[in-house]
């Protein structure tokens, strides 16, 4: 055996090998460039409103390409995030009596938290998200001011969720909740 | 292959990794596209437990990215999928169906159709789903609903989910607030059937 077929012997090993990583990289990708884009889209949409740090995006119809499985029976607000520099505080204030929820998702696409009008029943979200590096933010923030939710990745979104229908009434009232929800630095 | 010349020899290697790269991708991309979602089954729609959770694992959480990203976790919401009737027959945009069964134990609970796209279907009334709110239950406390190009009943009838085109369907049922016992365990709800009406346009 010549040292030249222990050359090529070696790559036709390593190959394979390069197919495993490319694949499981790959996998491990897709959810985070689709995060990537979905804040990258939001956060320059010059045709959305926004108001108080929040995206409010039109009512959702088929028109709306932006997220796959939209729910047409939701009224949406956004506010995306980067908690590098200093957190993110979040407050809403609403009497809205039907189903509503602040949810948290990670840069990989991950729901690290969720309030709704069952666990808030007076109405009232005060959030501070932190990167867990932000300890000495952490740690004055723990008397009870403001709930501390610590972020999995610095980058993020939250959506807000309110369920409507055809109602113009419970459309307004829907509207005037998710301009009640308020992310700041 | 001892004998070639170092550029033909880096051509080969070239060649080699390329090959290598496109397979890792498509290897990936076909795993992701053409495998179903995982998850547990109740009648012809599948539900998984994992979509929107921390728990996830890389392939789940790739597939729910890929189809249902921003998705929430089952002790919120509860997302069954199908894109099969009940005989396991492919659901058609150019066909239509008629969806029955009982209310789901939830707090709220919606049906959606999307399109091969998963993006909701065009249609001028703007009518995409039917829900707890819509749909009219019959004396043995049962609802119908129709998806399709055309009506059972009136144009406006609110049951009635238009769809358009020609290709693939997917349908969506969304339970918010769940009841725990479903919570615990999907794949022990009644879930609506569906069955074809007549020919396809």
């Amino acid at each position: 055996m010549t040292l030249k077929r222990l050359h090529w012997r070696r790559h036709l090993i390593i190959a394979p090998a390069v197919v495993a990583l490319v694949h499981g990289l790959t996998i491990w990708a897709v959810p985070r460039l689709i995060m990537d884009r979905i804040i990258a889209l939001g956060s320059t949409d010059s045709t959305l409103e926004r108001t108080n740090g929040v995206t409010l995006p039109p009512p959702t119809d088929h028109t709306q390409r932006r997220i796959v499985m939209p729910s047409p029976d939701l009224l949406y607000a956004t506010c995306f995030f980067d908690l590098n520099e200093q957190p993110l505080r979040v407050t809403l204030s609403t009497n809205y009596p039907r189903y509503w929820s602040i949810a948290l998702y990670s840069s990989s696409s991950d729901n690290f938290f969720v309030v709704n009008d069952r666990s808030a029943p007076d109405g009232h979200v005060d959030l501070t998200v932190v990167d867990p590096r932000h300890q000495a933010v952490t740690s004055t923030l723990q008397n009870g001011e403001s709930r501390v939710v610590v972020a999995p990745t610095h980058r993020g979104m939250l959506l807000m969720r309110l369920l409507v229908n055809d109602d113009p009434g419970v459309r307004a009232a829907a509207e005037l909740a998710r301009r009640s929800l308020r992310c700041s630095r | 292959m001892g004998t070639l010349n170092p550029t033909r020899r880096v051509a080969y290697l070239a060649g080699l990794y390329l090959l290598a790269i496109v397979l890792g991708v498509g290897s990936a991309w076909l795993w992701l596209t053409r495998i179903g979602i995982s998850g547990v089954d109740a009648g012809a729609w599948r539900v998984n437990l994992l979509a929107g959770s921390r728990d996830a694992d890389a392939y789940t959480r790739a597939r729910i990215a890929l189809g249902a990203v921003l998705a929430l976790d089952r002790s919120e919401t509860l997302y069954y999928t199908t894109d099969h009737d009940d005989t396991g027959a492919p659901l058609r945009a150019e066909c239509r169906y008629r969806i029955a069964g009982s209310p789901p134990p939830a707090r709220w609970w919606s049906l959606t159709a999307y399109a091969a796209d998963h993006f909701l279907f065009p249609n001028d009334a703007k009518r995409y789903s039917v829900s707890g709110e819509s749909v009219t239950l019959d004396s043995a406390g049962r609802f119908r609903a129709t998806i399709g190009p055309t009506s059972e009943g009136s144009q406006n009838d609110r049951s009635w989910i238009p769809t358009t085109g020609e290709g693939g369907m997917r349908l969506t049922l969304r339970l918010y607030g769940a009841d725990e016992a479903v919570q615990r365990a999907p794949e022990s709800l009644a879930t609506p059937s569906i069955q074809r009406i007549g020919a396809c346009s």
